[in-house]
C-alpha cells in the first residue's frame, strides 16, 4: 500500500517533491524486478532441476579413455539429438520438426533449440497443446509425402494420441496392402526423471515394443542419438524414439566418425558395451550406466566379469546378439526402468527360453526392473522405486553365489 | 481392544515425532525447484538467459476531483462516429489492436452484461432445388455442363445397386461386413464432383460413391470388399469397405472414428508446404456422430491455427449408429463450431446434390486461396442401417424411413432437374438401370470366384524395407514357422487342405521359402 501511494504521487506531478521522487522511483524499479523474477519462474515448465547432484555416467575407465585419446570429444545427449535433426533437416527437405514448444521455446528440454532460427516457421512448427490433433497431423503429412519429427514433451502425453501412433501410424502400411508408407519419427522423453511423480515417470517401450509396424528405439548415448536418430528419420517406417530426460545433460565421448553426417546406426542391432564370461546383463536408456557402473564394481571387489548388452532398440529386438552372449556367460540378467510385467525383460526371458540358448543358462533368468507400482513423489520413495547401481551389483552377486 | 488401539497410536506418534527430529537435526535435501544448498546466494531477480518481461505499470490512484474532471473531459475529447460506421468500425479496432486483447477479431466494450449462446443466429441452410426439384427462389444454378450432371447422376443410381447387392451377400454370409450410403447420395456424390484431379481424399467410411465417382472402378471395389487377389488396395488385410486407393488420393479407411481428421489437417499442411502442389485441396469426410470425438476439436483446431487447404465435409445424417443427433449436441448442429475455431463455414441441403456442388466449389476456392479449412456441414438422412451389425428399426420407425425415400430422396431430386433441363428421360432411365444392374452382378460374381492373395502376403508389409535392409527376423521366423506347419499338415489334415485351395499357389509360397518372402 505504501509503494502505491507512492507512485501515486509520481503521476502527479503537482505535488512532487524531489525527495518523494526518488523514493517512489526506487520503489517502482524494485516491484519490478520482483515481477520479471516471479515471471520467469512461472514460465519455467515443471520441476526441470535436477533434486541429486550431478554424476558421472560413464564408467571412470571410459572417462580417462576420452581424454587421453585426441580423436575424441566430448558430446550432450541435448547436442547430439539437436545435431541429428539438424543434419537431416539440412539433407531433407521433406523433414520438419513439430510439437509443443519446439519452435519458439527452444522446445522443453531445449532440444529443438536453434532450429527455427535455421529453418524457419513452417519447417519447425509450435502447434496447439492437442497431442491427438500434432500427433495425427503428423501421421497424415507422412502418408502425404513428408518425413515428420513429432516431439511430445514427454512420451506420458503421448498416452492422448496412442491412437494416432499405434492404430493409424504402425498399421496403414499394412492395411494399405503396402502402397502407402508412414515415415514419421516419434521422439520425446520417456522413462522415469526426477521428482516428477506418478504421471510423469512411466517407460512406455513395452507398450509401443508390442505393435507390430512401430520400430523402437531406447538410445543410451551421445553416439547412440546420433547414430539412431538419424537413422529414424530416414527410416520408411514409423518410429518411436524414446529419450531419456536425466541423459540429456550428459557428456559422452564422440569420434569424428560419430559426428559425420553420414553416421547412421542400424535399427534393430544390439551393442555389446562391455565384454565379460560370467554373466550377461541386457538393458536399455539409463539403466546402460548403472549397469556399466555395477560391471566395474563387480570387476574390481569381486573378479567377475560382466558382459552388459545396450540393447539400442526395442523393437525389432536384436535376440542373436543376446543368444550369443548367453551362450558364452550361461546367466542372464535384465535390468530395466520399467514395470515388471509384461515388459521389456520379459520378453527377453521368454524368447530366451524358447531359443536355444535356453540349455546353456546355469541359473534362472533374472529381471531387475522398476518396483511395481505407480512411481511415488516423494524422493526417498523414488530412489526405492528404480534400480541403480547398487542393486545391480547386490542381484548379480547373489545370482552367481547362490 | 482399546488399549492396543491407544498403544498402537502412541507408537505412531513416536515414530513421526522421530522422524520430525531427525529432518530438524539434518536437512540435506535442497529444495525441490531451488538452486542446490551449495550455491552461493545472489542478488540477482532475473533468470540471465531470460528477456525483460514489460512490467505492468500500477493503475494511477486517482483522488475523487481529478477523476470528476476527467470525465468532463473524457466526454468532450472522445470523437462520436454513427454507430456502425466504417469510422466507428476501424476506431473499434484499433481499439482492439493491443496485444493484450488478441483472440477476440473484432470486440468493444460494453457496459451491458450481455450473454450469448450462438455466434449470430441461427446458420440457414443452402439449398438450389427444393424437395420436388424445383429452383428456390433467388438462387442461381451452379456451371454443369450435361456430361458432368450425367456422370454424377451414373454414380448416385449406382451406388444403391452396388450396396444392395453388398448387404444381401453379407445377409448370406459371403462377405463379412458392409455399409451402405443410402440416402446421402446425393451429398457424398455432389461434394466428390467438386474436387479436382490432383487432391486428397480422407473418407469416414460411408464415402464409397465418392470413391466411385472419381474412377474406382466396380471390379476393385468389390475385390475389395471379398479380399481377393485383384485386391491392390489393401491385399486382403482390411474389413469390407475399408477401401484404399492412394493412385485416386483416397487415403485408407481407418475404423476408429474421427482419426482421419488430424491426418486430414496433416496433409492440407504438406500440400501448403509443397509448391509443386499449390493449388490442390484436401477434402476430409466424418459424420455428425464423428464430431463429438476429441479429435474433431484437435484437426480443426491444428488446421485453423496452421493453415493448408481443407475441406471439413460433414454428413449430419441424423444418427450415430442408434444415437440421434438429438441425444449428440445440444448447440447449433456442427456448423456452429466452424466460427468457434475461425473457419468460413456454410451449412448445406445435403440432399440437393447442385446445391452440394456449388458450396463445395466455393468452399474449394477459399480452402485453396486462403491455404486454410473451411467447414460445410449437409444436412441430409441416412435411409439405410448404420452398418450389416445393426437394424435400424429398433430405434426408429420404418415408415420415418420410408417417408424420406419418398418425400425427400435426393436422387428423384436430382433427376427432376436433368429432366427440366431435357437431358434425361424415361428410357434413358430403364437403359441405365439395366445396365448398372448386369455390370454390378457381373463384377459380384467375378469378383467372388477369383483366389485369396498369396498366403506370404499375411507377413509382408508390417515394415517397410529400406533398400539393402534385412526383413526383420521376427517375420521371418513366423513366416518359416507356418511354412513348417503347412508342410506337416496342409495335405493331411482336412480342413486345411481344403482352406489351401482356395489361395493362390495354395500356400506353396510360404512352404518353399527360408522366410524371407516372395
Amino acid at each position: 500500500m505504501a509503494s502505491r501511494a507512492a507512485v501515486s504521487k509520481v503521476l502527479r506531478p503537482a505535488s512532487v517533491s524531489a525527495r518523494a521522487l526518488s523514493s517512489s522511483t526506487t520503489a517502482t524499479s524494485s516491484v519490478a524486478n520482483k515481477l520479471v523474477g516471479r515471471n520467469a519462474l512461472l514460465t519455467t515448465p515443471l520441476a526441470r532441476v535436477s533434486r541429486s547432484e550431478p554424476k558421472w555416467l560413464v564408467g571412470a575407465e571410459q572417462r580417462r579413455l576420452a581424454s587421453s585419446d585426441e580423436g575424441v570429444t566430448q558430446m550432450t545427449v541435448r547436442e547430439a539429438l539437436n545435431s541429428a535433426m539438424e543434419e537431416e533437416m539440412n539433407r531433407d527437405e521433406t523433414v520438419f520438426v513439430m510439437g509443443e514448444e519446439v519452435a519458439r521455446y527452444n522446445g522443453a528440454y531445449k532440444i529443438t533449440k536453434g532450429l527455427l532460427d535455421k529453418f524457419g516457421e513452417d519447417r519447425v512448427i509450435d502447434t496447439p497443446i492437442t497431442e491427438s490433433g500434432f500427433a495425427g497431423m503428423a501421421v497424415g503429412a507422412a502418408l502425404a509425402g513428408l518425413r515428420p519429427v513429432c516431439e511430445f514433451m514427454t512420451w506420458n502425453f503421448a498416452m492422448q494420441a496412442i491412437d494416432q501412433i499405434v492404430n493409424s501410424g504402425g498399421k496403414t502400411y499394412y492395411m494399405s496392402g503396402g502402397n502407402v508408407p508412414c515415415p514419421v519419427t516419434f521422439r520425446g522423453p520417456n522413462g522415469a526423471a526426477a521428482g516428477v511423480g506418478a504421471q510423469h515417470s512411466q517407460d512406455y517401450s513395452a507398450w509401443y515394443g508390442s505393435v507390430p509396424g512401430l520400430k523402437v528405439i531406447s538410445p543410451w548415448s551421445a553416439a547412440d542419438c546420433r547414430g539412431l536418430l538419424k537413422a529414424a528419420i530416414r527410416d520408411p517406417n514409423p518410429v518411436c524414439f524414446l529419450e531419456n530426460e536425466l541423459l540429456y545433460g550428459v557428456s559422452f565421448p564422440i569420434t569424428k566418425e560419430e559426428l559425420s553426417e553420414d553416421f547412421l546406426l542400424p535399427i534393430g542391432k544390439a551393442k555389446v558395451e562391455k565384454e565379460g564370461s560370467d554373466v550377461t546383463i541386457v538393458t536399455h536408456s539409463k539403466m546402460v550406466t548403472h549397469s556399466l557402473e555395477a560391471a566395474e564394481l563387480l570387476e574390481k571387489n569381486e573378479g567377475i566379469k560382466v558382459e552388459v548388452i545396450n540393447l539400442r532398440s526395442i523393437r525389432p529386438l536384436d535376440i542373436d546378439t543376446i543368444i550369443n552372449s548367453v551362450k558364452k556367460t550361461n546367466h542372464l540378467v535384465t535390468v530395466e526402468g520399467g514395470f515388471p510385467a509384461f515388459g521389456v525383460g520379459s520378453e527377453i526371458i521368454a524368447q530366451i527360453c524358447e531359443s536355444p540358448a535356453f540349455d546353456f543358462l546355469d541359473a534362472p533368468p533374472e529381471r531387475i526392473t522398476g518396483a511395481d507400482v505407480p512411481t511415488p513423489y516423494s524422493e526417498s520413495l523414488e530412489h526405492m522405486a528404480f534400480p541403480d547401481t547398487s542393486i545391480i551389483v547386490k542381484v548379480l552377486k547373489r545370482h552367481l553365489c547362490e | 481392544m482399546s488399549s492396543i488401539l491407544l498403544k498402537r497410536a502412541k507408537t505412531g506418534s513416536d515414530v513421526i515425532n522421530s522422524i520430525h527430529r531427525q529432518s530438524v537435526i539434518n536437512i540435506t535435501r535442497s529444495l525441490i525447484t531451488g538452486p542446490p544448498s551449495s550455491t552461493p546466494p545472489t542478488h540477482h531477480h532475473t533468470t540471465p538467459t531470460a528477456a525483460p518481461l514489460p512490467s505492468p505499470v500500477p493503475l494511477p490512484f486517482f483522488s475523487p476531483d481529478v477523476s470528476a474532471q476527467q470525465g468532463i473531459n473524457n466526454g468532450e475529447a472522445k470523437p462520436l462516429y454513427v454507430p456502425g460506421s466504417q469510422a466507428d468500425r476501424l476506431a473499434r479496432v484499433s481499439r482492439m489492436s493491443s496485444p493484450l486483447r488478441r483472440g477476440s477479431h473484432e470486440s468493444w466494450w460494453s457496459g451491458e452484461m450481455g450473454w450469448f449462446n450462438a455466434v449470430a443466429k441461427t446458420i440457414p441452410t443452402y439449398r438450389v432445388l427444393d424437395e420436388e426439384g424445383h429452383l428456390v427462389k433467388g438462387t442461381a444454378i451452379p456451371e454443369i455442363t450435361k456430361e458432368e450432371a450425367l456422370a454424377m447422376y451414373r454414380t448416385m443410381t449406382l451406388i444403391p445397386i452396388v450396396d444392395n447387392i453388398l448387404y444381401q451377400s453379407q445377409r448370406q454370409g459371403r462377405i463379412s461386413f458392409y455399409m451402405q450410403c443410402a440416402g446421402e447420395e446425393a451429398a457424398i456424390v455432389g461434394s466428390s464432383a467438386a474436387m479436382l484431379e490432383g487432391d486428397e481424399m480422407f473418407g469416414q467410411y460411408r464415402e464409397s460413391a465418392a470413391l466411385l465417382h472419381r474412377g474406382f472402378t466396380l471390379d476393385a471395389m468389390m475385390s475389395q470388399c471379398f479380399g481377393n487377389v485383384e485386391d491392390v488396395g489393401t491385399k486382403g488385410r482390411m474389413m469390407p469397405v475399408h477401401y484404399s486407393a492412394p493412385e485416386l488420393g483416397f487415403h485408407t479407411i481407418t475404423s476408429p472414428l474421427a482419426t482421419q481428421m488430424p491426418q486430414a489437417a496433416g496433409a492440407a499442411y504438406a500440400l501448403k508446404l509443397d509448391e509443386d502442389r499449390q493449388g490442390d485441396c484436401v477434402i476430409c469426410y466424418f459424420g455428425d456422430g464423428a464430431a463429438s470425438e476429441g479429435d474433431f476439436h484437435a484437426a480443426l483446431g491444428m488446421n485453423s491455427v496452421l493453415g493448408g487447404p481443407c475441406i471439413w465435409f460433414c454428413r449430419n445424417n441424423g444418427f450415430a449408429i442408434s444415437t440421434p443427433i438429438i441425444d449428440q449436441y445440444a448447440g447449433d448442429g456442427i456448423a456452429s463450431r466452424g466460427p468457434a475455431y475461425g473457419l468460413d463455414t456454410i451449412r448445406v441441403d445435403g440432399n440437393d446434390a447442385l446445391a452440394v456442388l456449388s458450396a463445395v466449389r466455393e468452399a474449394r476456392k477459399r480452402a485453396v486461396e486462403g491455404k486454410k479449412g473451411v467447414l460445410v456441414e449437409a444436412m441430409t438422412y441416412r435411409v439405410g442401417h448404420h452398418s450389416t451389425s445393426d437394424d435400424s428399426s429398433m430405434y426408429r420407425r420404418v415408415e420415418e424411413v420410408k417417408e424420406w425415400t419418398v418425400v425427400d430422396n435426393p436422387i428423384h431430386r436430382f433427376r427432376a432437374f436433368l429432366a427440366s433441363k431435357s437431358w434425361w428421360n424415361e428410357t434413358s432411365e430403364k437403359d441405365l438401370i439395366t445396365s448398372h444392374k448386369s455390370k454390378v452382378m457381373k463384377a459380384f460374381s467375378r469378383a467372388e470366384k477369383l483366389p485369396k492373395p498369396k498366403l506370404g502376403e499375411m507377413f509382408n508389409d508390417v515394415w517397410g524395407i529400406g533398400k539393402g535392409d534385412e526383413v526383420p527376423a521376427v517375420i521371418m521366423e513366423q513366416r518359416a514357422e507356418l511354412g513348417r506347419l503347412l508342410k506337416k499338415y496342409g495335405d493331411v489334415w482336412e480342413p486345411w487342405r481344403k482352406e489351401r485351395k482356395r489361395f493362390v499357389e495354395e500356400g506353396m509360397d510360404v512352404m518353399d521359402c527360408d522366410g524371407r518372402g516372395s
